[in-house]
């Protein structure tokens, strides 16, 4: 108990230094978040018992997958720390245990098994007292399960054979879970399935109904679990080997080869990587086509986008990924760093992303159009988020070196990592937009604008990552050394302006798009489809001449708006 | 002449510490200059603002003549550097570490691959050909990191702690090599808290305290007529402690 008790006091003082300044903020944000969905959970109890059950299966896969998926769960206890402790693994995975329960994911997962409560309150007295053992023990099993299985997988990618299975189980599972609905449809299914009773998530809800042994079952559960995770622990040895040696010819003749060619290293030899490519291919596959068990394959020609964005999530983290290896590229500046990488993850991606498009279009037979529109745009858009999102958002990542026996955990933030995938993966489909509306509407034409804003966000977003590496190299450094967001000591050229011209750029930026996209593109588009006196776009209530000027003078207004913004803040020669 | 490395007024707060305060150095060309001073003292915070890793709150710092931070692309050109504790592409093999790094300097091809040899053979990489660096020792991490920083014949290295886990064999290997480069011109600032090694290489030294200049100049200027060691422990040495012992060790 003493070790149990030391370990959990020495996870709070952790806490407590790193949740300063911008992790603090990430964690506040998650933190709210998670009490937002706890606080849905806990309405599901009034709601009825099969709901409730059902939302304490989707808590357990969120704590089994959500680790896996990015971040490789908390691990701010390391269990190396103690291997020269000689604790008997038991103890030590007891300890580690206890010490798992403080944090803001437990925390939240606690206040969400309240329902538990309110669920045996609403029964009697007696239900209600059992609940809050089966709340502890339901927790336990929550936490263990996640500890289990991000220590198998970790076993898993120690080897590439192992990375690449684990990689295609995960995202069949992750695929198969959001495509739920087809099982239910399959299956004639209504309503929620009677699984998610006998899922071991919903044994402290029949603990709390009645069936008291439920609660025995949960606690030989714990056992068990905390018996695998000791003997897994023993099992974690030193840093993960990597793959591959160094017997592939040099090739590269030139800087840009360079960049390109250190990158397909590290990624191929990366047997982590390794298992992320595999689980956004298995993803984008899986997803696309289990709509085939019903008979219908109008899914399956986005199994390529699909991939794209999903491989786009897994290398969010680009730059923090390296660690401080990035001091080699602050001093060789000028070199073209992005562009390299950005051809590098292009290289690995695009042809699988095109066979897959292509092969899967042709057989199920359509849409050409649009599919073909999606995958330069969403390719382009992919290749130039990758590098930006990752020095704008950069998560500091632990160095290759120091990393400990969870090959899964790159860096001590995973929600931050968490975030991350989540952004990009809602951030890439808005590149593909244009050219999927322009396909839907006007066919083939849909291609070549995808085809533009492909080349066009590749190359912007590019050169905005090199702009910003560039300017903030030192600072990301810094962040990445001391796993703290610097203090920026570069002023921007907004601050630097006085308060009337800051005032007007930002009344520019913010609100150019107004004339320029709805009263102008949008408005015009109207206009020449004949939708007349619609909603609030003025070019459409105009007499017959005026429509189009109107709309013109809209865009250009808009135009002008973003061109006063730009010549505000533009840099200026040193006087 | 133009120094090799001219730091003037270099200052750096990290929160409520002052880590470096208004450090001013002049590094002449051809000198093998020594940076010492305790642990925490601002050693390393110092040699990367100077290298332009990190930036300064205030201050410049001069490579020939070129401003670190205005002029990047010329001052970096012609300084190498091996940090202390910083990671490398660490899928690579230490020959396409310096073959990629090589090219992205704008050598051709033929001579980064004759450089890689011989840099990996005298340093003694040559044997570990197949191994990535991910895997390697912390001395072979020192070797192949000093590697790097030779790699483009810059005029000035930098280079922090070089000689920390090397063993005995290679430090000699690594002394010949630098007494050679700057016996052919060079110009090497070194930081360490080795006094031996630093009075056994260096004919310039500076001592650091508390993020200050205590003493700087030749090192028969600083050191006078005692040894290095004794000149350092006065200079920064607390007065009015002796050697404490740890009384619950003996048996």
């Amino acid at each position: 108990m003493a070790v149990a008790l030391t370990m959990a006091q020495m996870k709070l003082a952790v806490l407590r230094h790193a949740f300063r300044g911008q992790r603090g903020q990430t964690a506040g944000v998650g933190a709210v978040l998670g009490v937002l969905l706890a606080a849905g959970t806990v309405y599901l109890a009034f709601a009825g018992p099969d709901l409730l059950a059902a939302g304490y299966a989707v808590w357990l896969l969120g704590w089994v997958l959500g680790p896996v998926f990015m971040g490789g769960g908390d691990e701010t206890l390391r269990p190396e720390y103690f291997s020269l402790l000689g604790l008997p693994p038991r103890r030590l995975a007891a300890g580690l245990l206890a010490a798992a329960f403080v944090g803001v994911a437990p925390l939240v997962s606690l206040s969400a098994l309240l329902g538990l409560l309110v669920a045996g309150a609403r029964l009697g007295v007696a239900n209600a007292l059992v609940a809050v053992p089966a709340m502890v023990l339901q927790l336990a099993v929550f936490v263990l399960l996640s500890k289990v299985s991000v220590a198998l997988v970790g076993l898993a990618v120690r080897s590439r054979v192992g990375a690449i299975a684990s990689g295609l189980l995960n995202g069949a599972i992750l695929a198969a879970l959001g495509q739920i609905w087809v099982f239910f449809w399959a299956f004639g299914q209504t309503g929620v399935p009677a699984a998610v009773w006998y899922l071991p998530s919903g044994w402290a809800l029949l603990a709390v109904r009645g069936d008291w042994w439920a609660l025995a079952a949960l606690a030989v559960l714990v056992l068990l679990l905390l018996g695998a995770w000791a003997a897994l622990l023993g099992r974690r040895a030193g840093a993960t080997r990597p793959s591959g040696r160094g017997r592939r010819p040099i090739t590269a003749a030139t800087a840009h080869g360079a960049v390109v060619a250190k990158e397909l290293r590290t990624w191929s030899r990366d047997l982590v990587r390794n298992h992320q490519m595999t689980f956004a291919l298995s993803y984008g596959v899986c997803f696309a086509a289990s709509p085939l068990i019903l008979g219908w394959n109008g899914m399956l020609p986005f199994a390529g986008p699909i991939f794209i964005v999903m491989a786009a999530a897994m290398a969010s983290n680009l730059y923090g990924t390296d660690g401080t290896a990035l001091w080699l590229t602050l001093m060789t500046p000028g070199t073209p760093d992005v562009r390299g990488r950005q051809l590098a993850w292009l290289s690995a991606q695009a042809p699988v992303a095109v066979v897959l498009t292509v092969a899967f279009t042709a057989f199920s037979g359509g849409p050409w159009p649009l599919v073909l529109a999606l995958l330069p745009a969403l390719l382009g858009g992919a290749a130039g988020l990758v590098p930006l999102v990752s020095v704008y958002a950069l998560v500091p990542g632990t160095d290759p070196h120091r990393r400990a026996g969870n090959p899964l955990r790159t860096s001590e933030d995973d929600g931050g990592l968490t975030g991350l995938a989540y952004l990009m993966l809602a951030l890439v489909p808005v590149t593909g937009a244009p050219a999927a509306l322009a396909a839907i509407r006007y066919g083939w034409a849909g291609v070549a604008v995808g085809a533009g804003t492909g080349v066009l966000c590749y190359w912007g977003f590019g050169l905005l990552a090199e702009r910003r590496l560039r300017t903030h190299g030192p600072e990301l450094l810094d962040t990445m050394r001391t796993g703290r967001k610097a203090r920026t000591t570069v002023k921007s050229r907004f601050d630097q302006l006085s308060t009337t011209r800051r005032t007007i750029a930002w009344w520019c930026f913010g609100f150019g798009a107004i004339p320029l996209v709805p009263q102008g593109v949008i408005a015009a588009v109207f206009v020449a489809d004949g939708m007349l006196r619609h909603t609030w776009f003025l070019a459409t209530y105009m007499p017959p001449g005026l429509r189009y000027p109107v709309a013109g003078a809209f865009a250009a207004l808009g135009l002008a708006m973003y061109g006063t913004g730009v010549w505000i803040v533009r840099p200026r020669p040193a006087r | 002449m133009t120094p090799a490395l001219d730091i003037s007024g270099l200052t750096k707060r990290f929160g409520d510490t002052l880590a470096v305060d208004d450090i001013h150095l002049g590094v002449p060309q051809g000198s093998f200059f020594g940076l010492v001073g305790q642990n925490g003292a601002g050693k390393t915070t110092t040699l990367s603002m100077a290298v332009g890793l990190l930036r300064p709150d205030g201050g410049s710092a001069r490579i020939f003549g070129e401003d670190v931070w205005s002029a990047p692309e010329r001052a970096k050109a012609m300084v190498g550097v091996l940090p202390d504790g910083l990671a490398m592409p660490e899928r690579l093999t230490g020959r396409e570490v310096l073959t990629y790094l090589g090219l992205l300097r704008g050598l051709s091809r033929d001579v980064v691959t004759r450089r890689a040899e011989e840099l990996l053979s005298v340093l003694e990489l040559d044997g570990a050909d197949g191994t990535l660096v991910i895997e390697y020792s912390t001395g072979m991490r020192k070797k192949i990191g000093l590697a790097t920083a030779l790699l483009h014949a810059p005029r000035l290295l930098v280079l922090d702690e070089p000689f920390e886990a090397v063993d005995p064999v290679s430090a000699a290997t690594i002394k010949t090599i630098l007494r050679g480069f700057v016996a052919g011109g060079g110009s090497i600032v070194l930081s360490s808290h080795v006094m031996a090694l630093v009075e056994q290489l260096c004919d310039h030294v500076a001592v650091i305290d508390k993020g200050a200049v205590a003493a700087a100049g030749t090192l028969d200027e600083v050191r006078g007529a005692r040894s290095l060691e004794d000149t350092f422990v006065e200079l920064v040495g607390d007065q009015d402690t002796g050697v404490k012992e740890l009384s619950w060790l003996s048996h």
